[in-house]
């Protein structure tokens, strides 16, 4: 039950629905949800490969500096969402086709 | 120690007698099934015993209130009206369920319930006692942050569900201030990680003795000061006066539970007063020496031996102290937190943040380091073990 | 046999939440269901004793990222105009079937592909003797400051520009 395989299936799952997630939505607060999905689906696997396919530890730390840049990544992206909610009163990803102001 | 409570009961002769007759029963091995009922059975009491606490602890809120105003309180129910909240409890559930027009019905529902699981989820790490543990999980404390957030959750998603103005302002300002005051609470509590050297409260509460100069409090002048800022910091998180913003009564009718009836206004009260009982207790296991009592009573060896009784008696008498000494310990604290409530006036809502980012974060900061240059300095001992040497110096002993 | 239990109740959760965050058409709702599958995904790591992520994904996830999201929504919520500036019609915020199309044709392109790589590593992929499951904090603090100690300095910094970034970003500018 608890295997490399079941782990590598959960985490395709992950990051496919991440990328439908990605590509179906337009409101950019939605697309950085598919974002976390695909995030955690990249951590999943390389937890995965330290049980099941390696004899040390360092995975878990690669997976722990992938959820602290999400972290950073949420903060900094959401900040620039607020932004740019502030300037142009809407958050589809449509609006956002200028490079200036 | 014993880790959990399947282990402790695990070394004791008559479980081990009676799994053998199961599995011989059953004709399987069936240690896996008996581990599970006693887990199943010790989380089934303490959540009933949880509840009661909850409710107990609205009746006390209101005796305790009218005690420091000069009123009767409670009395018709019961003595004293201490069945007073079982009386609340059928009220609340009699009562019709309404749902606001505009409401988000999903959302809604499910808040109340997740306040409630968030609390629960904590009280698998609570060190009741030594052997009344139900999972000793090695990153005990970082878990009960993680899940206690859940209530911010929680509490965020109630004041948007309802859809009403007052439920959204105590909604945000409610997940504002939670994960706000989560910074000086986390940071203090990595001050005692340092000092217990393991995440879990076991070593918490090994690292301390049963008397108040063994306590991580009075280890040195830095704890000191941390354990008021975990206290501060704490009050924040519950939502407790005089940080109670997100459900101030006076400017927004009653918060993120204004639009809320019947029993889920019920579980988020009962999800309120169940965390600060947790979060007292966690500050006991952190600062006030947890269920530790004095003179090793609590391993119940001494009875053993002294007193010729057997075993299993005598480590029950052990379990049963260290079970008073952490409850005693943590209800002083609910009485502290009850009467910090009924004396202090509300803060307003700009100073709340004034307060935690301010003052608490730098202050907890200082903390840190401050224990990490002690156990540098002073080679990890404590304030009195230090005074001791200088003293007498009858210990002598080198470390 | 209850570490199995656990990892299909996780598992479930982790696709039920993903499902949800995909075919729901409230954005609410999306941070709601994403918060159910980093859950999941908590539980995952636990099965696979990685006990120290599957806590730090409950604190920085649960605790920090999905009230952020919850916030932003709260913050940005509101706008409700249909068409952009030439007039031509907005696309829903949430997608519509011809977005959900596409998103069908690129998943089944990316699926195609990464099944494909995972089959062959599958097939000669064998499983040894798995180790017991010990505690993992001792060690990824020791690791953490001995041979990731640069990446560790470098999230640090990475955390103080993102704290530092986001607040000049988002604090609003007069005029």
């Amino acid at each position: 039950m608890i295997s490399l395989p079941s782990y590598l299936f959960l985490s395709f799952a992950l990051f496919i629905a991440g990328i439908a997630v990605m590509v179906a939505r337009k409101n950019i607060i939605a697309i950085m949800l598919g974002i976390e999905l695909i995030l955690n689906s990249a951590a999943l696997n390389f937890a995965a490969y330290t049980r099941f396919a390696n004899d040390n530890i360092d995975g878990h730390l690669m997976s722990l500096f992938i959820i602290v840049i999400a972290a950073a990544e949420a903060a900094v992206g959401l900040a620039i969402v607020i932004r740019f909610f502030q300037i142009k009163e809407t958050i589809h990803i449509d609006d956002a086709a200028q490079l200036q102001n | 120690m014993s880790p959990s409570v399947n282990e402790y009961v695990n070394q004791f002769e008559i479980h081990q007698k009676l799994v053998a007759m199961v599995s011989d029963f059953l004709g399987f091995d069936a240690s896996g099934l008996m581990a599970f009922l006693v887990f199943a059975v010790t989380a089934f009491a303490i959540v009933n015993v949880m509840a009661l606490i909850g409710g107990l602890g609205t009746y006390a809120e209101r005796k305790i209130s009218a005690d420091i105003q000069l009123r009767q309180g409670p009395n018709r129910v019961g003595p004293y009206g201490i069945l007073q909240f079982l009386a609340d409890g059928v009220k609340m559930i009699m009562k019709e369920t309404i749902y606001p027009a505009q409401a988000d019905r999903a959302l809604f529902n499910l808040a109340p319930v997740l306040a409630l699981l968030g609390v629960f989820a904590t009280l698998a790490v609570v060190p009741f006692s030594s052997g009344f543990t139900l999972a000793n999980l090695n990153v005990g404390v970082f878990y009960l942050i993680g899940v206690g957030s859940l209530v911010g959750v929680a509490v965020f998603l109630g004041g948007y569900a309802a859809n009403s103005k007052w439920s959204m302002l105590g909604g945000m300002r409610g997940a504002s201030q939670i994960i706000s005051y989560e910074v000086p609470v986390t940071i203090t509590t990595l001050s005692i990680v340092l000092l217990a050297g393991g995440l879990s409260f076991g070593h918490f509460v090994e690292n301390q003795g049963g008397f108040p100069h063994e306590w991580f409090i009075f280890h040195n002048p830095f704890t000191f000061i941390g354990f008021f800022v975990f206290f501060v910091g704490m009050l924040a998180e519950t939502n407790r006066a005089p940080f109670d913003l997100p459900e101030a009564e006076s400017e927004l009718v009653s918060g993120y539970h204004t639009e809320y009836t019947g029993m889920r206004f019920g579980l988020f009260a009962l999800a309120e007063y169940i965390e600060v009982f947790v979060l007292c207790g966690v500050a006991v296991a952190a600062f006030l020496g947890g269920y530790k009592v004095p003179f090793d009573l609590g391993n119940g060896v001494i009875f053993v031996e002294k007193l010729g009784l057997p075993a299993i008696i005598g480590k029950n008498i052990g379990q049963v102290l260290q079970l008073g000494s952490f409850v005693t310990k943590t209800l002083a604290l609910y009485y502290v937190v009850i009467w910090v409530r009924w004396t202090f006036p509300r803060i307003r809502v700009d100073q709340v943040m004034t307060i935690c980012w301010k003052y608490l974060t730098p202050i907890a900061l200082f903390n840190l380091i401050g224990v990490v240059f002690w156990m540098y300095a002073f080679d990890n001992q404590s304030l009195w073990e230090i005074l001791s040497h200088l003293g007498g110096g009858s210990h002598g002993g080198h470390h | 046999m209850f570490n199995d239990t656990f990892f299909l109740l996780s598992a479930g959760l982790t696709l039920a939440g993903a499902l949800g965050v995909v075919f729901t058409k409230n954005l609410m709702h999306a941070c709601v269901m994403l918060l159910g599958t980093l859950f999941g995904v908590a539980g995952l790591y636990a099965c696979i004793g990685a006990d120290f992520l599957a806590a730090s994904q409950l604190v920085i996830y649960a605790g920090g990222v999905v009230i952020l999201m919850l916030f932003a929504v709260m913050l940005t919520g509101g706008s409700s105009d249909q068409a952009n500036k030439f007039g031509i019609e907005k696309i829903a915020g949430m997608g519509n079937t011809k977005t959900y199309i596409f998103a069908g044709v690129s998943v089944a392109v990316i699926s195609l592909t990464l099944l494909k790589i995972m089959a062959g590593y599958m097939k000669t992929f064998e499983q040894g003797e798995l180790p017991p499951l010990t505690s993992t904090v001792e060690e990824i603090g020791t690791l953490l400051v001995t041979d990731h100690v640069l990446a560790f300095e470098i999230s640090s910094i990475l955390l103080l520009g993102a704290l530092v970034g986001a607040a000049a970003i988002a604090r609003p500018r007069k005029g």
